[in-house]
């Protein structure tokens, strides 16, 4: 009991890492491996095991706000479970790697859970409630922490037979669904922003952007020095003809006048 | 010389709380909450009135979304953009702090995510593994400091550039008149940058196929060629209309949700 309490904790401390604590990779295998194995009283074995879980996961990252599968979880279930049974690195690959892709859709259930509390947010905003929008900012976290810990808690308590089968018993269609949702979540977000930023006069340039990058497959960084060219040629282009031009008929262009942020 | 009206402390503290960027985070509006409530110190300070209070918030709780560890550099541009409004409120246009904070968080991704996910991150990891994998204790040890101590530079003088280039050239701007020029600029970055990530970060794909003479065609692959990231532009064009239509938030969100399952189940999606 008080062993399925600590790995717990240090999966639901795990998941934090990337969350409160600035990314600063002590949520990676290669150091809760080690956590893992100090508790359970083989260090040395848990060094090795995170060493492997690192390499296999080493490609993993949450970038660009997807959801990588949960190697918190993953890792130290499997680490877990291969010490208990004794059986090695090999085991702890095994029921890590399938784990952490079932352990991701708790991961995206919190992210879309967590709408709820952007939401409230809002509302305190709008009172501009600095202690509300804090309280909503610090609800999310104990989530995640939940999320990572009582799955590691419970299969400590359970032992390996009975994870491979819950994992088996679950439809795929659940976790797939909510996959595909949480894909098309964030267009929700780049609507948003494209509202706050939307002038009939700069349309276009949000479909240029995508143009550019959807054809040319130029990534973000380019698309946006590109568009520093093409910002700063029309400025100094329309600056020149807007100096003629100014008093006598207050031409419609970029650099005159404000740019509609409605 | 130019003034600063934020002091040390508040930096320290926007430092500080720019560790929990991703505490809050949710697929609609990413880094959100952990934007503004990194910004609250900056915002304590400069404003007093409910409603300024108010419409800062709100400013900060929209889309954001970057590498954590260059965040503080663009807090630090948002400090120094919310203390320009601050002094001198009626030449502000504050639609331009998210029209930069727009501009600068793909580019910083960018550079970001190769700098720390693609390169510290690897270094580290490798020395760190190949350590580790011997059984010694070392290998985490040293995979932790050869990544940190890039990153948390990273974050600190991020912090301190981000706020004293962006006071020092927002104060230049504002004496030589060219503040409107430089905001459109932000702007037309800001909306080709919308643009672009709506091309490359929404991952919709359909698996749909039909068959023609015998052999069965994938319309994903159709679309690749024709019109690719047609799905991502149709779905962010219908919500954005949605938005504009002023449905609420909270309803466009669950409907996505709702729809995002129901077309998986139909193998639409």
């Amino acid at each position: 009991m008080t062993t399925a309490l600590l790995i717990g904790l240090i999966a639901g401390i795990g998941i934090l890492d990337e969350r409160i604590f600035g990314a600063t990779l002590f949520g990676r295998p290669l150091v809760l491996s080690v956590l893992v194995g100090v508790v359970l009283g083989h260090p040395v074995e848990g060094i090795i095991i995170g060493a492997q879980l690192e390499l296999v996961w080493m490609g993993l990252a949450g970038i660009g706000g997807s959801t990588p599968p949960d190697w918190v979880t993953g890792g130290v279930i499997g680490t877990t479970l291969a010490i208990l049974s004794g059986e090695g690195v090999g085991v702890a690959l095994a029921i890590a790697v399938p784990v952490a892709v079932l352990a991701q859709s708790l991961g995206v259930l919190v992210r879309i859970i967590n709408l709820h509390f952007a939401n409230r947010a809002d509302h305190f905003a709008m009172r501009g409630d600095f202690r509300g929008v804090t309280v909503m900012m610090w609800i999310p976290p104990i989530l995640f922490f939940l999320s990572t810990f009582i799955p590691a808690f419970l299969a400590t308590l359970l032992g390996a037979g009975r994870i491979e089968g819950f994992m088996n018993a679950t439809p795929s269609w659940i976790i797939d669904g909510l996959t595909v949702a949480g894909n098309l979540l964030p267009a929700v977000g780049f609507a948003l922003l494209l509202d706050i930023l939307y002038s009939r006069r700069t349309a276009v340039f949000a479909v240029l952007g995508f143009l550019i990058a959807a054809y040319a497959g130029i990534d973000i960084t380019g698309v946006a020095l590109i568009g520093a060219c093409i910002a700063i040629i029309l400025t100094l282009f329309m600056q020149r003809d807007g100096a003629a031009t100014k008093k006598s008929s207050g031409v419609d262009n970029l650099t005159e006048g404000e740019i509609v942020y409605d | 010389m130019t003034e600063r009206a934020l002091d040390q402390k508040t930096l320290r503290s926007v430092f500080w709380r720019s560790f929990a960027l991703q505490g809050a985070f949710n697929y609609e509006r990413m880094q959100n909450l952990g934007y503004a409530y990194a910004m609250i110190p900056v915002l304590r300070k400069l404003y007093t009135t409910e409603q300024q209070r108010s419409e800062a918030l709100q400013r900060h709780l929209t889309f954001f979304n970057t590498t954590p560890a260059v965040s503080p550099a663009i807090m630090g541009v948002s400090a120094a953009m919310e203390e320009q409004n601050a002094r001198d409120p009626e030449n502000f246009d504050t639609g331009s702090i998210n029209a930069v904070k727009a501009a600068l968080m793909a580019p910083a991704a960018g550079i970001g995510d190769s700098l720390f996910w693609g390169t510290f991150r690897v270094i580290a990891a490798g020395i760190g593994i190949s350590l580790a994998s011997q059984g010694n204790i070392l290998g985490p040890i040293l995979f932790l400091l050869l990544y940190n101590i890039p990153h948390i530079a990273v974050r600190y003088f991020g912090l301190r550039y981000g706020y004293r280039f962006g006071t020092e050239s927002l104060q230049k701007m504002a004496a030589a008149g060219t503040m409107d020029t430089v905001m459109s600029i932000a702007n037309i970055i800001g909306m080709m940058v919308v643009g672009a990530m709506v091309a490359t970060l929404l991952h919709i794909t359909t698996p749909l196929t039909f068959g023609m003479s015998g052999a069965e065609v994938e319309i994903q692959a159709i679309l690749d060629q024709m019109f690719p990231a047609l799905l991502p532009l149709l779905a962010t064009i219908g919500v954005f209309i949605l938005i504009r239509r002023k449905v609420s938030v909270t309803r466009i969100t669950l409907g996505v949700l709702v729809v995002g399952i129901l077309l998986h189940i139909l193998h639409i999606l």
